[in-house]
């Protein structure tokens, strides 16, 4: 396969705009709205507002900072008996007293200590800023009736209102809006002008080719023609020296993650219990991905290392060993979405058109593991201990990423820690994908790319600066 | 074709190679790491023209050997440059990056791309490599079960397939078994006559004086004679 810069540069144009106009069709839910949503902790002490009889009412002021109001939660109780009569759920307008929705209920079918959900099928418009309401009403009578939870205010929220007094608890309530995101507004502006600067650059290339000037973006493409036969030598000597030898051989990439989840399940699902809806495919996302992270890097670690011979005898970039290893647990993890597909079908999980942007969680994880395995396979050359200590972070890397337990179990004040950790971010996007199949919100996108390149260029410009000890030292 | 300039190349010896965090800041705290400076290379500069076969001899530890790493790109000068101009094709160590658990085959391919081959080439050279390493049915074995004759005979022949612009030797003329010695030194012979720059390491002056028509006399990371080979020859003998 030749083809020649002019011809790669049209095919990269072409792609350029395949993908924008595809990416738009997939994710065009997520990038026009963005989700509010406003969700109540039920984490302390609850209490029940009494039971809603005849003549009362319990009126909760809200204000949502979104532009739709798409359904409302409450928290409600039925003193654990069948309760005759209705209950009447409006959301109303405190500043013009308008019923905005209403919403009737028999009270046998209110859960008992659970959530009515009242979902708008016809969401209030242009709520923004506004002063709502969500106010109860019910025909029960006294021994017979329904109530809802509330609890202490501590924030400066706005306060239950009962029979029109103001009391010091809030309802327990949660709220869910949509709002217009500037990403979807000016998509075709940012798609449009992020293609002129691709293309421009392309022509800068094509112009700098022709003229022999030498320029970054035609040394990595030289660079890349150059080295693609190695690469993809070192690539299949390590896939097929991997295996060779065993009985199973190349199904041992299915076999291996699906065992791990399949003992992981049944640790999980027994011994701790766990209520992750959708557990066997939550937890082969994060066992798949955070596998390859494993592998990849601490496969690296070793590859200058355990090619000493080899670079002190032939000259070739450094930056191969590295990357090649990365590239050949790559195939790896490909393989490994098989067993992933396979449990994705056996669980009915919906396959949707969302499932096209996993390749771009792939490449950024690819990204980043190549940043690391720079970094580490240059702290070994210089410090054996690199090894000794990796195995120890990584097993807390791992421990302090979602890949077995939800996310809701870490308290809030820890949670920028979990921000800041990458992987967290990767698997969280392929969750979101695979498991509801719709798109991530934008920045989700912008997050995990920019943790891939930041990590490519610190490991990157690490072993660049460091190279050249590096035959002195192994 | 290749240039040298002021090249020196200094390594730093430790008493004791240091080679864990803790020993290295203990060491750091207690002020015991001594470094010891080495020059392998002191300011040496030459050329060497396109065409020429250059030789080049001295005594262990005159450091030959870092030279010629230092011209094929695997050890960058501390100080000065050596740019080299047209493909080079270093035959440092035969065999370099051959992996046990694959066949001959995949071994040709595999050490074919290390030595910077294109794949192309190889496969045109693939029955010309088969036929000059004499291995016949045994290239489809795994070459951890080949002997070692065997194994430089097919690292020998992979690295002499080429006509490269520059060649650079540092003694590998002959393996093998008596027969395929003397195939090799002609092969040898072959690749140095044919317009091919090549910077060749022995220590047999005879195979010197035959083949180069310039000789460079290292000694103790300097150059000490540069010249014709009779004259340096005649001079490193006495």
């Amino acid at each position: 396969m030749n083809i020649n810069l002019k011809q790669g540069c049209i095919l990269i144009m072409l792609a350029y705009i395949l993908i924008a106009s595809s990416f738009y069709l997939i994710a065009k839910e997520q990038l026009i709205y963005s989700v509010v949503s406003k969700e109540m902790s039920t984490s302390e002490q609850l209490l029940p507002v009494g039971e809603i009889v005849e003549g009362m009412t319990v009126v909760q002021p809200f204000i949502l900072n979104a532009d739709t109001l798409e359904s409302v939660s409450l928290y409600t109780a039925t003193y654990d008996r069948m309760n005759v009569g209705e209950l009447t759920v409006q959301i109303i307008d405190l500043s013009t007293t308008f019923v905005l929705r209403e919403k009737v209920f028999d009270l046998t079918s209110i859960p008992n200590s659970g959530l009515l959900e009242i979902s708008l099928e016809n969401p209030i418009q242009d709520v923004n800023g506004k002063l709502l309401a969500i106010k109860l009403t019910s025909n029960g009578e006294k021994g017979n009736a329904v109530t809802v939870w509330q609890k202490n205010d501590l924030s400066q929220g706005q306060t239950l209102l009962i029979n029109g007094y103001p009391t010091d608890k809030i309802l327990c309530f949660s709220l869910i809006g949509r709002s217009l995101s500037w990403v979807g507004q000016y998509y075709f502006h940012l798609a449009l002008l992020t293609g002129i600067s691709l293309g421009s650059y392309l022509l800068r290339l094509m112009m700098a080719k022709k003229k022999g000037q030498i320029c970054l973006g035609l040394r990595v493409i030289d660079a890349f023609v150059k080295y693609r036969f190695l690469l993809s030598q070192l690539i299949s000597r390590d896939f097929k020296t991997k295996y060779r030898r065993s009985v199973l051989g190349i199904f041992w990439s299915f076999f291996n993650p699906l065992l791990t989840m399949t003992v992981q399940y049944i640790v999980f699902s027994t011994l701790f219990k766990t209520d992750i809806p959708n557990f066997p495919v939550y937890l082969l996302i994060g066992i798949v991905f955070f596998s390859f992270f494993l592998e990849s890097t601490s496969m690296s670690l070793m590859s200058i290392v355990g090619n000493a011979n080899l670079i002190t005898k032939v000259y070739m970039p450094k930056y191969i060993y590295p990357v090649s290893r990365v590239l050949s647990s790559s195939i790896n993890f490909l393989l490994a979405m098989i067993p992933l597909l396979i449990v994705v079908v056996f669980t009915k999980t919906p396959f949707t058109s969302a499932y096209l942007l996993l390749p771009f969680i792939i490449v950024c994880l690819v990204v980043f593991c190549m940043g690391m395995g720079m970094l580490l396979s240059a702290a070994m050359v210089y410090f054996r201990d690199t090894q000794f200590i990796w195995s120890v972070l990584s097993m807390l890397w791992m421990y302090s990423t979602p890949i077995f337990y939800p996310v809701s179990i870490i308290p809030e004040k820890f949670m920028l820690l979990y921000k800041i950790n990458p992987l967290y971010h990767f698997i969280d996007f392929s969750r979101v994908v695979i498991m509801q199949g719709v798109s991530p919100e934008p920045q989700a996108y912008l997050i995990c790319a920019a943790y891939a390149v930041i990590m490519l260029l610190i490991g990157g410009l690490i072993f660049n600066t460091t190279q050249n000890g590096f035959v002195m030292h192994i | 074709m290749i240039n040298v300039e002021n090249v020196s190349m200094r390594f730093f010896i430790t008493q004791d190679k240091i080679q864990s965090l803790k020993e290295y800041v203990i060491k750091f705290l207690t002020r015991q790491i001594k470094y010891e400076e080495f020059w392998a290379l002191k300011d040496m500069s030459f050329e060497v023209n396109k065409g020429e076969v250059v030789g080049i001899i001295g005594r262990n530890g005159a450091g030959k050997s870092t030279l010629l790493k230092v011209i094929s790109g695997i050890l960058r000068p501390t100080i000065g440059s050596s740019i080299c101009k047209g493909n080079v094709v270093p035959m440092l160590e035969l065999g370099s990056g051959f992996d046990h658990d694959l066949t001959g085959r995949e071994n040709i391919f595999l050490n074919g791309a290390i030595l910077g081959y294109a794949k192309n080439f190889l496969e045109d050279k693939y029955e010309e490599i088969l036929e000059f390493s004499e291995l016949g049915r045994f290239i489809e074995v795994p070459i951890r079960n080949y002997s070692s004759g065997m194994l430089m005979r097919l690292a020998f022949s992979i690295a002499t397939v080429v006509n490269p612009e520059i060649l650079i030797v540092d003694e590998i003329l002959a393996v093998g078994d008596a027969n395929f010695q003397e195939k090799s030194k002609a092969r040898m012979l072959e690749l140095m006559s044919g317009g091919t720059t090549v910077l060749f390491v022995s220590h047999n002056l005879e195979e010197i004086r035959s083949m180069c028509n310039k000789v460079i006399w290292l000694d103790g990371g300097q150059v000490k004679m540069i010249g014709d080979a009779k004259g340096v020859c005649d001079e490193y003998s006495i």
